[in-house]
């Protein structure tokens, strides 16, 4: 069986999980509190952005500091506990399919579901940008030129954490557990990204993006390049690493 | 000819030996009704031939294929229920055994025949966490059944199921060399029920086989070591009897 | 059903080693900050336990919050799952007893959690301000305040656990509720005072702008409505199902 239809195969499985729902919650209760607050934006306390560069870093920066990678925690777990609640995983492993293929198609699931709630940021993002540019009668939106790329490298910068998170899920049987271990992980991302340790912390890295952004928006505040050496290998080598992990944990799991 | 055999098959999780030098011959074409009480090892048997748990020492071919080089096609021939149904809650009937038809790579209408075979065409829509427990049990053999594999592991599959049910399963279960030429192990605790369907009988008592033969030759066997041979539920407690007063005895 | 019973229902549940565990961590952020920041914090003017609950405890306080909530969901979880809680329904035990012995292993756990994470910043203060004393009045009475002001956190969380058979319902609604709370201004007392957002205090900080007493006493009075209000909720709950 070819690997694109085992991850419509895996795609099928999360049918009426309501997973929607939960890519839905996050983005609606970072979007909603913007609108509210979108007066405040315009006060920029002497940093020099402009306003509507501030509600979209702002808006943002809870969901790359914390919704996204929760998101792909509850993801993860939601797609262990879809097989374990009726030993699915059982009949999927005496199946004539090879393990590491199984894990990987569900990883590549995993990482729609994000792609999925980036699309639904972007949606959020326009809804209440317009929304409060009405309220206030100053121009909030931004141009999808500029935002679809940033949204898109936010997402890009979540692979590695969704690696990891994945890892986690299949080596911690006790899915609560599994979730805690993914949630105190996030905590210290604002820590780490003011240290030189923020390479290993792969949680970071779409917080790491989101202060180049706003490095390019508020001049001489923050770095404004990515500095991409040794980012990447770093995180091309985690990403490896926690998938190596997760393919061989899965290949024994039912052991 | 057999086409499953296992040689000094053992499984051992730590101190506790779940299977102990196990040799198993079972004939194709033939029903093979694996008896033993609770705990005897009759499911890590059947997981060690599904790649589910690795034996700690020994082996085993089916069809001429050996584990785990040749676990993939191993698999494609076995069609398996194993201790509790497996299903995915939130699917329809349908949609379970379509995920497996299509790893499968069956025709489509093998969904429909496992689903009559079973007797869940008319809830074939229906999501599976809504099923009784008759039907997850039907579900779970559908799953086994789909596409008619040559070789069926059936652990325990008229659990759950009413009086009508198991009659049905075990007439459908005792017709399927007869239908398309498969090899079926079946587990079960009715031991009435294994009389009447299996061709050969292998007794497991704490992971050690303590016969392996047709029934009549059971039925001699007893006779011999002067037990009842009137029924095979009175044999089998007579034998387990017998192997667990012998340990005790060793002990 | 004795205290003793509650606890052993939670034995290999992986409960009690979670905390400690998290306690540790939470305890590495104060050591690893002063390890890598150690000139940037002993240059500092002020106390010094001041000075590593500025520079940590908000994120300590997020740990233990977290903690809190996978925990009581899983003391629920652990009722719900093999069905226990229907047994638990049929002897003669009250519901409410219940649900307080729970509070009350929770509490004793946050105690301990925050007793670890003390003894790290003593360990800091110990290792990294060597001459100044250590005042273990001032350790115990920021303790307390900090035991205190997280046990509205405890108990609403363990009401949502006990409301929910489903743990990923009650899991999603406590993640939801701690980040969403964490991310709302910090303008506003009311808002501070609330469960979820109690726990970011600091003794310090409300002793400088006079709350100490408001905090113990709302955090105190929080514990006890949300207490009688699960009360409520069993007795509409057994008349209902």
């Amino acid at each position: 069986m070819n690997f694109l239809s085992l991850t419509g195969i895996e795609l099928q499985k999360i049918r009426r999980s309501k997973i929607l729902l939960i890519l839905l919650a996050p983005v609606v209760i970072m979007w909603l509190p913007a609108i509210i607050n979108s007066e405040r934006i315009q006060d920029v306390q002497g940093i020099p952005i402009t306003p509507e560069h501030n509600f979209f870093i702002q808006g943002f920066m809870g969901m790359v500091w914390f919704m996204i990678p929760a998101t792909l925690i509850i993801c993860t777990v939601l797609l262990i506990q879809i097989e374990q609640t009726n030993h699915g995983m059982k009949k999927m492993l005496t199946l004539p399919i090879n393990r590491g293929k199984l894990c990987l198609a569900k990883f590549t699931v995993l990482l729609l579901l994000p792609a999925v709630q980036m699309v639904m940021s972007a949606a959020a993002y326009y809804g209440s940008a317009f929304l409060s540019s009405k309220l206030h009668g100053y121009d909030y939106v931004l141009p999808p030129g500029y935002i679809f790329p940033c949204i898109g490298k936010f997402y890009l910068a979540a692979l590695p954490a969704a690696a990891v998170f994945w890892m986690i899920a299949l080596l911690i049987q006790t899915p609560v557990f599994a979730v805690g271990t993914g949630l105190a992980l996030c905590v210290p991302s604002v820590l780490m990204i003011n240290t030189d340790y923020w390479l290993l912390h792969p949680m970071s890295y779409p917080f790491y993006v989101l202060m180049t952004e706003y490095g390019k928006a508020a001049k001489g505040l923050y770095a404004a390049e990515i500095d991409w050496f040794p980012w990447l290998p770093v995180a091309v080598m985690i990403t490896v690493v926690c998938l190596t992990v997760s393919c061989v944990r899965m290949s024994r799991y039912a052991e | 000819m057999n086409i499953i055999e296992t040689k000094n098959l053992t499984k051992a999780y730590g101190d506790f030996t779940a299977v102990s030098n196990l040799n198993l011959h079972i004939r194709k074409g033939s029903v093979y009704g694996f008896l033993g009480p609770n705990g005897a090892g009759k499911s890590t048997t059947m997981k060690m031939f599904l790649g589910l748990t690795r034996p700690t020492d020994g082996a085993f071919h089916i069809n001429k294929k050996r584990f785990p080089q040749n676990r993939v096609e191993i698999l494609k021939e076995i069609g398996s229920f194993i201790e509790t149904p497996a299903f995915y809650g939130n699917l329809t009937g349908t949609e379970n055994l379509e995920l497996i038809r299509k790893i499968l790579g069956l025709p489509k209408d093998s969904v429909d025949d496992a689903l009559e075979l079973t007797g869940l065409q008319e809830f074939k829509n229906r999501l599976a966490k809504r099923y009784s427990l008759g039907m997850k049990q039907r579900l779970g053999l559908a799953g086994a059944l789909i596409g008619r594999p040559p070789i069926l592991f059936l652990d325990e599959p008229t659990n759950g199921l009413d009086p009508v049910g198991i009659h049905e399963i075990r007439t459908m279960i005792k017709s399927l060399p007869g239908k398309y030429d498969c090899t079926v192990l079946v587990s079960s605790h009715l031991l009435p029920e294994i009389e009447l369907m299996a061709d050969d009988i292998g007794i497991l008592n704490h992971g050690h086989l303590l016969f392996e033969g047709t029934l009549d030759d059971l039925k001699f066997h007893a006779h011999d070591m002067g037990m009842p041979d009137d029924n095979l539920e009175e044999t089998f407690l007579a034998m387990i009897d017998a192997d667990n007063q012998k340990r005790r005895d060793r002990r | 059903m004795s205290f003793g019973m509650e606890l052993k229902k939670f034995r290999r549940t992986g409960y009690f080693p979670a905390f400690p565990a998290g306690a540790a961590a939470a305890s590495a952020f104060p050591i690893l900050n002063m390890a890598v920041r150690t000139e940037v914090y002993t240059g500092l003017p002020g106390n010094p336990l001041d000075i590593l609950l500025d520079a940590s405890w908000q994120m300590m306080a997020m740990l233990n919050i977290l903690l809190i909530v996978c925990g009581t969901c899983m003391m629920y979880h652990t009722e719900y799952a093999e069905n226990g809680i229907q047994k638990m329904e049929v002897l003669p035990v009250r519901q409410i007893s219940l649900f307080l012995r729970k509070f009350l292993i929770s509490a004793i756990m946050a105690a301990l959690v925050i007793l670890i994470e003390f003894s790290a910043f003593t360990f800091c203060i110990l290792w990294w301000f060597p001459h100044t004393g250590i005042d273990f009045k001032e350790l115990l009475s920021h303790w307390g305040f900090e035991l205190v002001v997280l046990l509205p956190t405890i108990m609403v969380s363990l009401i949502i656990a006990s409301a929910c058979r489903n743990i990923w319902i009650s899991l999603g609604i406590g993640v939801i509720l701690v980040f969403t709370l964490s991310v709302l201004p910090k303008d506003y007392l009311f808002l501070d005072l609330c469960p979820y957002c109690s726990p970011y205090q600091l003794l310090t900080t409300a002793e400088q702008n006079g709350h100490a007493a408001l905090f113990l006493g709302v955090c105190i009075g929080e514990t006890t409505l949300a207490g009688i209000a699960e009360h409520i909720y069993l007795k509409i709950r057994r008349y209902f199902s």
